[in-house]
């Protein structure tokens, strides 16, 4: 979930983060273009219904001073002013169409925004969610998967109102402010100017406004973080709780976080509750003072009565523009700091680089060697110091050493999850570098220590996204792992449902069917991680067996806590301290009465 | 909208308790909205001042300075009607977070396996913003809108002309049965977006967590390829609710714009013939003016509200869950355990169509004796545990300790008298300390460091930068498998219940550190009972009794080294086999 130092995260991206949200706009540069256009239509078109109401007053509802006599009925009135009522049927008509063209526009505008920004969305979800899956693994040795998957949701979906609201009504709105300002230069400067001094004030308070929502919204996105982060934590740790009996302190620990948001929230609540009414405040002035201004202009004979309208109508109106833009300035501040995170993550970088020139292999055979091979996670903390072996297809070596030695970090080296810092690892004689990431991974079978199950079935779990392997094939692997027979035990059997956190299988079924997955792929090489710990000896029988099935004809590198388990391995590799202290088979290391001996001691 | 009494069950007396601070806010909403009507009067007045040349300057000037008076009154009543709702949504939406909480804090485990941390927090995060909005803002546009709606009328009928009022009535009414259907539209094609958005972020979540197995597998484009049909799927449902909701405002000012129009024709003839003086055609204009914003808000209430009943119904569906795991209504009198526990014919299956997990399990366990729980995996050891924790409740036969059914002993007691290692080795983000105290919160700091010593982690601990208030987690360290795996052996220690189950805790510690904690715990947990889950048998080699289980049934149980003697026993014979590697191995 969200983190407590998220806030920190944001100040490190200082790209032009405005310049690459608008490249995405790029692609669909003609239809944002269409929709400007239609958003002039739609301005000008509200600009001028007003102008067509206030003139109406003018040429027909009004009558000159004079021109229509005292004391006549209203029948002779009509009749009199029948060419005054054709024009104001005319006006009607003309203001009719008007409101149809600007509907059609209107709707035409909307939908293409949105479906424009939706795509933009989609766009940018999947460059993200590709980026991520092409970050090697230190990428998330580092970052945790709740912080991933909120960029790939959240974070995405809040630059969608900035695609299809903010950009387009900041637009809008500039336009609707430009075109109210020349229409009331034209008509009459003098009140055009009165009005236009109230433009800094209305800026002048929004400035003060947005310092004031920053703070507050800063607050409440770093409580609403912690809270989420307590949530889903104690959510996760709810048995303990429960046994623990601490249910009572654990909702007064959540019932102090939710009153510190509340507290913060308030005050944002408050923040708006003084700035909103206060423009209308404004606004609510602006209006007397023209009504005034213009109404003593009429006095003089200097502005018509229509002209009044028409700037008493726009004054209101003139107002919502800017009012809308400071409302919408939340928005964009969220989308923004949203950018920000996303372009931080797609510009991290795949460190695990392909080879320009790749060397050209049919097939894989199996052969591992490992040339002087200095590595460290981090800086000059070496696990691995000089180590060189060679191991031929098909044998199978196994490494053990006390943890930290630097076992599980070859086993990672072998599929280039990490690159080396000095020396060569090579595969049938050419140096991973060298090799297509793909095809070295797809030669090398992981059985981990921690078998992750999707969502899905048994099934899919053993096939994953590939399609080509056939039922029959995943059947055939999980006998031949001996996964069949709790497979079979499930209601569903191979269609039984599975889940994320895998609560329907036990830890040995987990590595049974892990097991089947690594066969089904058929690999060359075989890599496992302490995969025979955690289990019983009874299914380590069956896990065993499976094991000899698995190896067979494959070369294999395993790592295990118990010398047991790998007295039968072709040759035993003894690491300590990231090197490599003893090599050989079981016999001829206790013959040496080095390490492993003592390794081997400890275990009675 | 359908309203179904139980779905706002949760949400009634809550906002009954602030029915005050509502009524407050909607009379000064009211009192806004009334006095905000003034202003076209006032213009009204201006223009048939000026037309009939009866105002000078200074009449002009005293009915703008009412103008200005309305403004201030308005400026202060809508800041006050916002600390009045939008204030007791907020608290409301707190109080019901917090109840909530509280809610899942009362459901079994049964109902987490079942659901997903993603699901339960958006409870929280989207179900609760869509009931507050529907409380808070919702409430405000809503009567804000009807209110203004009747009073423009009312001025308009009085005040100008009850037969132009009546024409522009007709497009007004189009626009009630439009926003009546829209709101039913939006409410469905929401609920679809919302469902499209949840099934996006578990496929990413998943996806990511299961990233080591993406690259192993090389997955990574199949796995793009399945993420743009979710995408796609998310884009769809997003599309199909902004479509609809981005038509809204240009129909709506669309059918505005009409009544304009009727206002032009029939309103210009009227003036013409004087029944009404241009005056009250610019006030009626304006009134119109002020009908667009109710019209627009009105639209904009019932999708909030629509949400929200969305929402309160999502939220319903954890309130109205029923934990099965509760205290008895007549519960016995059990201040404390002394760790006597009976196992009795008890059988217990998951789901009723799943073969039992446990069946016709019976154990006697004395106060002071440790029990030994060996089997292969699956075969039933942690549900045991579960069962005796009270995780869940038994199908068949019983569980007592001291001769109290376990249904009949308040939940808080049972587990106030058990301490617990479980497998995954839990630890909260605190610190170390913290987390050791779990159980006992009063503890001193010698108490903790005397625990964490038996779980031999003391020395670990005073090695890392802060000692014992290092934090744990993503903001502080991370612990190896076998630093968690002490922690909480040292936490359920610290408890120093009269029962404690070690839910194969050993697991990840190398067999020296098992030695120790071994003989720790045969020290400490002298005289009171400890149940011990392992596979390994050295684990398990101070345990008086052993019980063997396999496939849910008891295979053997009896004595530690009755069992060891028995021939062709399944512990003797797991006891042999370990021996006979050993073996091997010295004879080489």
């Amino acid at each position: 979930m969200a983190q407590m130092n998220e806030e920190l995260l944001e100040t490190k991206y200082d790209g032009n983060v405005f310049g690459r949200l608008f490249a995405y706009v790029k692609p669909h540069a003609a239809t944002i273009a269409l929709c400007l256009v239609l958003v002039l239509v739609v301005t000008a078109l509200n600009l001028y219904r007003p102008i067509l109401i206030g003139d109406a007053i003018d040429n027909y509802i009004e009558a000159p001073a004079g021109s229509v006599p005292e004391g006549l009925s209203r029948e002779e009135l009509a009749e009199l002013r029948a060419d005054d009522y054709a024009g104001i049927r005319h006006t009607a008509v003309v203001y009719t169409v008007v409101l149809l063209v600007t509907l059609v526009c209107h709707l035409a505008e909307v939908w293409l925004l949105q479906k424009t920004g939706q795509t933009i969305i989609y766009t940018i979800r999947q460059e993200v969610f590709e980026h991520v899956h092409t970050l090697p693994l230190r990428f998330f040795d580092t970052n945790p998967v709740g912080r991933i998957v909120t960029r790939v949701t959240n974070d995405v979906e809040s630059l969608n109102q900035m695609y299809t609201q903010v950009l387009v009504r900041l637009f809008s709105n500039t336009v609707l402010i430009i075109g109210y300002a020349a229409v009331m230069l034209r008509i009459n400067r003098d009140l055009a100017l009165l009005c236009f001094a109230f433009l800094p004030v209305i800026f002048v308070i929004t400035l003060i406004f947005r310092t004031l929502v920053r703070r507050t919204y800063r607050i409440v996105r770093t409580k609403i973080s912690s809270l989420n982060t307590f949530l889903s934590e104690n959510i996760s740790g709810m048995k303990l709780i429960q046994i623990f009996a601490r249910e009572k302190e654990k909702s007064e620990e959540f019932a102090g976080r939710t009153k510190d948001l509340y507290h913060a929230q308030m005050k944002e609540m408050l923040t708006f509750a003084v700035f909103r009414p206060g423009i209308s405040f404004i606004a609510n002035f602006a209006l007397a003072l023209i009504l005034y201004r213009s109404g003593v202009s009429v006095l003089t004979g200097a502005v018509t009565l229509g002209t009044m309208y028409i700037f008493t109508n726009y004054i209101r109106s003139f107002f919502e523009p800017i009012q809308e833009l400071a409302e919408q300035f939340s928005t964009l501040q969220n989308a923004l700091a949203s950018a920000e995170k996303i372009f931080t993550i797609l510009d991290e970088k795949n460190t695990i680089l392909e080879p320009e020139q790749p060397a050209e292999v049919d097939e894989i055979k199996g052969k591992i060697e490992f040339r002087n091979v200095w590595f460290a996670y981090e800086n000059e903390d070496y696990v691995l110091r000089d180590v060189s072996f060679t191991i031929e297809p098909g044998e199978k070596v196994a490494f053990v050493g006390a943890t930290g030695a630097g076992k599980s970090s070859i086993l990672n080296l072998i599929g280039r999850y990490y690159d080396i810092q000095k020396g060569q690892i090579l595969i049938d004689g050419v140096d991973i570098h060298d090799l297509p990431t793909e095809k070295l991974r797809r030669a090398i079978g992981q059985v981990q220590q921690d078998v992750f199950v999707f969502t899905g079935d048994v099934k899919s779990n053993i096939r994953l996204l590939d399609d080509t392997i056939t039922d029959a094939a995943i059947e055939k692997a999980a006998v031949a792992v001996n996964a069949d027979h709790f497979i079979a035990h499930l209601p569903d059997g191979y269609d039984e449902p599975v889940t994320e956190r895998g609560a329907t299988l036990s830890a040995g079924q987990r590595q049974l069917l892990s097991f089947a997955r690594t066969l089904a792929y058929d690999p060359r090489i075989l890599v496992m991680d302490e995969a025979t710990a955690n289990i019983d000896t009874e299914t380590e029988q069956l896990i065993q067996e499976a094991l000899e099935t698995l190896m067979r004809g494959r070369t294999t590198i395993m790592v295990a806590h118990r010398l047991s388990t790998i007295q039968h391995a072709d040759c035993i590799y003894v690491m300590h301290k990231g090197r490599i202290r003893e090599r050989g088979t079981h016999q001829e290391l206790l013959a040496q009465d080095g390490i492993y001996k003592k390794l081997y001691e400890l275990q009675q | 909208m359908k309203r179904d009494k139980k779905k706002t069950a949760v949400l009634t007396p809550l906002v009954k308790r602030h029915a005050l601070a509502y009524l407050l806010g909607l009379v000064t909403l009211f009192v806004v909205d009334y006095v905000n009507l003034f202003v076209p009067q006032f213009m009204g007045e201006v223009t048939d001042g000026l037309e009939a040349h009866a105002l000078d300057a200074a009449g002009v000037l005293a009915i703008c300075t009412k103008i200005v008076l309305c403004g201030v009154v308005v400026f202060v009543g809508r800041y006050f009607w916002r600390y009045f709702i939008f204030g007791s949504a907020r608290k409301i939406e707190r109080e019901l977070r917090d109840t909530l909480f509280a809610k899942l804090e009362t459901l079994p485990q049964r109902y987490y396996h079942e659901h997903k941390t993603g699901d339960l927090m958006s409870y929280f995060t989207n179900d609760l913003e869509a009931v507050r909005q529907a409380i808070g803002p919702a409430v405000v546009t809503c009567f804000d809108s009807s209110v203004l709606t009747v009073l423009v009328l009312y001025r308009m009928m009085t005040n100008v002309s009850v037969k132009l009022t009546l024409y522009t009535l007709i497009p007004m009414a189009v626009l009630a049965v439009f926003g009546y259907f829209f709101g039913e539209a939006i409410e469905r094609r929401y609920a679809k977006m919302q469902k499209a958005f949840a099934e996006l972020s578990d496929y990413v979540q998943e996806s990511v967590s299961g990233e080591r197995v993406v690259k192993a597998f090389v997955q990574e484009e199949k796995q793009s390829e399945a993420f743009r049909a979710v995408n796609e799927n998310k884009r769809r449902a997003t599309l199909n609710v902004v479509r609809l909701d981005a038509a809204f405002g240009p129909i709506l000012h669309f059918l505005v714009g009409l009544t304009y129009v009727v206002a032009i024709v029939a309103g210009g003839y009227y003036t013409m013939l004087g029944d009404m003086t241009l005056g009250d055609f610019v006030a009626f204009n304006m009134y119109i003016g002020s009908l667009v914003w109710p019209m627009l808000a009105l639209g904009d209430s019932i999708t909030m509200i629509s949400q929200g009943v969305a929402g309160l119904g999502r939220l319903h569906e954890v309130m109205d869950e029923q934990s099965e795991i509760v205290d008895d209504p007549e519960p016995d009198e059990v201040g404390s355990l002394t760790g006597q526990i009976s196992v009795k014919n008890m059988s217990f299956a998951y789901q009723k169509d799943l073969p039992d997990a446990l069946h016709d399990v019976n154990v006697e366990i004395v106060p002071g004796e440790t029990l030994a729980v060996m089997g292969r995996t699956g075969a039933g050891k942690t549900t045991l545990v579960n069962l005796l924790c009270r995780v869940y409740d038994v199908t068949e036969g019983g569980i007592s300790f001291d001769g109290h059914d376990i249904r009949k002993i308040p939940l808080h007691v049972l587990h106030e008298n058990i301490a617990y290692v479980p497998q995954d080795n839990f630890l909260f983000s605190a610190t170390l300390a913290n987390n050791i105290s779990f159980g006992k919160l009063d503890a001193t700091r010698e108490e903790i460091e005397r625990a964490a010593r038996d779980a031999d982690i003391h020395d670990n601990i005073v090695d890392f930068p802060e000692g014992y208030d290092t934090m744990v987690g993503e903001r502080g360290v991370t612990l190896s498998g076998g630093q968690k795996q002490r922690s909480s052996i040292a936490r359920a220690l610290l408890k120093d219940s009269p029962i404690l189950i070690l839910d194969d805790a050993l697991s990840a510690v190398d067999t020296d550190t098992e030695e120790t904690i071994l003989e720790n715990l045969k020290r400490v947990r002298q005289g009171k009972t400890t149940i011990i889950i392992a596979h390994r048998v050295s684990t398990v080699q101070n345990a008086d009794h052993v019980l063997v289980l396999d496939e849910g049934r008891v295979v053997e149980y009896g004595e530690h080294d009755a069992l060891l003697r028995k021939e062709n026993g399944v512990f003797a014979t797991m006891w042999k086999k370990q021996q006979l590697e050993r073996q091997l191995l010295m004879e080489d």
